[in-house]
Formats: structure tokens, C-alpha cells, sequence
């Protein structure tokens, strides 16, 4: 027998997997250390992406002066202050994608909480309807 | 107001049923001026400066997500740099690579605002976007508005300086790339606009999440009178020569088309006709969840007309309202 309170219950489940829970599904299906790990990796491979061409942007700009100095100037103090600001940069940016990400955990679990209470309530829905 | 009410409604109801096709149409208008206004502004390669190609990128636009729209328009816009000049495009490309790596990683909804804000700024009222996402979006989306005017002003900088590029000697690379990063980098105006831009999306933002009356209209208000603000501030700081009059004409221009945004677009919920198929152990579902449309009713006022003297108490009619005050005569 169809039960319209079913039907709709699994309507709108059905509608949230299809739509906004899309994403909150594939998040809550990561540990939390593993997602925000996973994306704070990702975000340290676009720093440094990032970091390399502003460098090549910065070394290209002033290219005859560079190489005409490279001769003269301290190359370790250099490669030292390079180093500092890529670490800078990546760290700031990693700890930015630390608390975005991490928010943006949480709300996929609270969202996936509401969805689980459904499954449940679905669940039974079916148990009352076997049981008559 | 009825009328603007009823106009409202049916635009609810003719969304929700035909959601399917005006969401793609929409896309495709949005690309279509994108790659259309990028052909006209830049238009260095022949090969995709024709209406076809424009046609076919459009069409596959509208059955994409709204990113790809960005990414065409980025494409379109580096193939003509390209042609033009190899340093503009390698350091266009470097820019809008640093733009995804940085932010839109983040937030890929926002990338339609990137899009949109050049356009804006091509029909003056680029201040709708940072009062339109200060109502609608997060303080994050100043960073959003923020890359929209980089992308705007690093086009309008290389379409203003192209006799200029172009009369430089091929030999002279360095130089070139010197001039085009110096053009975007010491652009006063490029700053004085996303730090207005910025400010007013913030500001909108925390005045329309106050728990006041009006809050969007206060909100919208306050966007645009600080937008103009910070504009002239960081006129007369940087003596940017920026026109007065059309900062204040475009400002209230903007404010206008928000107003009207907000009304048909930002207050209404625009609930889809649903589409889903799922199965349980004895059927397989193929439900159309159609939304209920509700029509706006104009509110009742009961006057009640009496001939008592005041002082002269009368019980209140069955289904008077609290708010309807017995007029005396």
C-alpha cells in the first residue's frame, strides 16, 4: 500500500540528496581529520602553486637588474628570505583553509544530522506499516 | 503595490513551473553578453570573434554549471590577449590563476559575481553587485566583489594602454611585462574601488542581519551612502579625477535596481517543481513535487463608522483586528 506520509518524507529525502546534500553526503562521508587533512593539503599545493608564479612574476619584472646583481647579492641570505616568505604565505593560507574548512564540516554533519533523523523516522515508518 | 504584488506572484508561479528552462535561458544570456561585450572590448583573434562561436560557447554554457561560464569568458579573454600581445595574456593568465588558486577554490558559487561585476561596470552600476551581495551573501563575498574589480580594471587597463603595447618592440619583452604589472599594481583607482566596494558590502551586510524594521531598506541605504563616500575619500586622497556626477548618478541608479531586486528576486522564495525518483521493496517512485504558490492577500483594515458619542463605549465586533480603531463621529 502506498503511504502519502512516506511518499512525501521520501520526496524531500530524496530532493536533499539530489540538491544541497549533494555535498554534505560526500563530506560526511570523510573522517574529520581526514576531510579537513585532505583539503588543507590541497590548499598548501595551491599556495605553492600560487607562491612560484608570483616569484617568477617578481623575477621576470626586473629581469636584467636580477641578473646583472644575482653576482654581487648573498645568495643563501636570498634563498633564506624566499624561504621565510613561502613559509609565511603557506602557512597563513593553510591555516585559513584550516577554519574554513572546518566550518564547513560541521554544517555538513549538522545538516546530515536532520537527514539521519528522517532515515530513522522513515525507518519506522515501515517497521508501524509491517507491523499493522 | 496590489498590482506590483500580483506581478510578483506570477512570477513565482511561472518560475516554479518552468524552472527547467528559464534557468538555462538565464545562463545562456549571461554568457552570451559576457563573450559578446569580451569580443567587442578585445577582439584580437579573429577566429572566435564571430557570432557562431559566441552561439555554440553560450549554448554549452547553459547546461553547464555557472563556473564555466567564468572559465569561458577567462579562455576568450587569454585567446585574445594571445593574439595581441604574449606578455598580456602570461600575465592575465598569472592573475586569474592566482584568483582561483586563492579564493574561488573556496567559494565556486561566487564566481558569477566575477562575471557580473565587468559587466556592471561596462553599463555603470557596478554598485549594484556590492549592495546586492552585502543582502544576500556573506562579509566573504567582499572578497568576491574584490576580484570581480581586479579582473574588470586588468582588462580596462589593457584595452586602454593597447596602441601603447603595441607600439613597443617585440624585443622589448621585459619592458612590456614592467608596464602591464606596474599598470595593474600602482592602479589607485582599482584600490579606492575595492576598498568602497569592500566597506559596503560589510556594511550592508551587518546592517540587514540587525533585528530593526527595514532592515534591507536601511541596509541598502547605508551601502550606497558609503560607497559614495569612500569613492570621494579616496578621490580627493588620490586625486583620481573620478567623476562625481557619475559616481552619485550610478550609486542611485544601483540603489534603485536593488530595490526592485530585492523585491521580485531576494524576498521570494523561488521553490522549484522537484523532479526525484527513488524505490523502496515494493515500488519505484517517480514523484513531480510541485510547490504550493500562495497569493499574497492585501491586508484587511475593519473601520467601524458609528454614530455613538466619544465616551461612549461599544463591544468590539467578531472579527474586528487588533489594529482597527472605530472611528467616531
Amino acid at each position: 500500500m502506498l503511504n502519502e506520509e512516506r511518499v512525501v518524507l521520501m520526496t524531500k529525502m530524496a530532493s536533499y540528496e539530489a540538491n544541497e546534500g549533494k555535498k554534505s553526503l560526500a563530506i560526511g562521508s570523510y573522517f574529520r581529520s581526514d576531510y579537513i587533512g585532505w583539503q588543507v593539503l590541497k590548499s598548501i599545493i595551491s599556495a605553492t602553486i600560487a607562491f612560484v608564479v608570483v616569484f617568477a612574476m617578481y623575477i621576470f619584472y626586473d629581469f636584467e637588474v636580477f641578473m646583472m646583481e644575482i653576482y654581487k647579492m648573498d645568495l643563501l641570505e636570498f634563498a633564506r628570505n624566499v624561504l621565510f616568505f613561502y613559509l609565511g604565505t603557506v602557512g597563513a593560507y593553510a591555516f585559513i583553509s584550516y577554519v574554513v574548512y572546518s566550518v564547513k564540516y560541521s554544517r555538513a554533519r549538522k545538516s546530515l544530522r536532520i537527514y539521519h533523523s528522517n532515515l530513522q523516522h522513515l525507518a519506522s515508518l515501515y517497521k508501524n506499516e509491517k507491523n499493522g | 503595490m496590489t498590482t506590483l504584488l500580483v506581478i510578483k506572484q506570477a512570477l513565482v508561479t511561472v518560475y516554479s513551473k518552468y524552472e527547467v528552462y528559464i534557468t538555462p535561458l538565464l545562463k545562456f544570456l549571461l554568457a552570451l553578453i559576457s563573450l559578446l561585450l569580451i569580443n567587442s572590448g578585445l577582439g584580437y583573434m579573429e577566429s572566435i570573434d564571430r557570432m557562431t562561436v559566441v552561439m555554440i560557447v553560450a549554448l554549452m554554457c547553459s547546461f553547464m554549471p555557472t563556473g564555466f561560464i567564468a572559465l569561458m569568458g577567462a579562455v576568450f579573454v587569454l585567446l585574445h590577449l594571445y593574439s595581441f600581445s604574449l606578455e598580456c595574456a602570461a600575465v592575465t593568465g598569472a592573475g586569474f590563476l592566482l584568483l582561483f588558486l586563492l579564493y574561488l577554490r573556496f567559494a565556486p558559487k561566487d564566481t558569477v559575481v566575477v562575471v557580473l561585476l565587468p559587466i556592471c561596470f561596462l553599463l555603470r552600476i557596478p554598485y549594484v553587485i556590492p549592495i546586492s551581495m552585502g543582502l544576500i551573501g556573506t562579509p566573504a563575498s567582499a572578497v568576491s566583489v574584490a576580484c570581480g574589480v581586479i579582473v574588470y580594471y586588468m582588462l580596462h587597463y589593457v584595452t586602454q594602454n593597447a596602441t601603447v603595447i603595441a607600439a613597443m618592440a617585440d624585443e622589448e619583452t621585459a619592458a612590456k611585462f614592467r608596464f602591464i604589472i606596474d599598470g595593474l599594481i600602482k592602479n589607485r583607482e582599482m584600490v579606492v574601488t575595492i576598498a568602497a566596494f569592500a566597506t559596503t558590502v560589510i556594511i550592508v551586510y551587518l546592517l540587514r542581519r540587525m533585528s530593526i524594521d527595514y532592515a534591507w531598506t536601511i541596509a541598502m541605504t547605508a551601502g550606497a551612502v558609503v560607497n559614495i563616500m569612500v569613492l570621494l575619500v579616496g578621490d580627493l586622497i588620490f586625486d583620481i579625477n573620478e567623476s562625481l556626477l557619475s559616481v552619485i548618478l550610478g550609486t542611485v541608479l544601483s540603489f534603485l535596481l536593488v530595490l526592485v531586486l530585492q523585491f521580485f528576486v531576494f524576498y521570494v522564495d523561488y521553490s522549484r517543481t522537484e523532479k526525484v525518483q527513488f524505490e523502496d521493496d515494493e515500488y519505484y517512485y517517480y514523484v513531480k513535487a510541485v510547490p504550493k504558490v500562495t497569493v499574497a492577500k492585501p491586508e484587511k483594515k475593519v473601520k467601524q463608522i458609528s454614530s455613538t458619542r466619544t465616551g461612549q463605549t461599544k463591544s468590539q465586533p467578531k472579527g474586528q483586528t487588533r489594529n482597527s480603531r472605530p472611528v467616531h463621529r
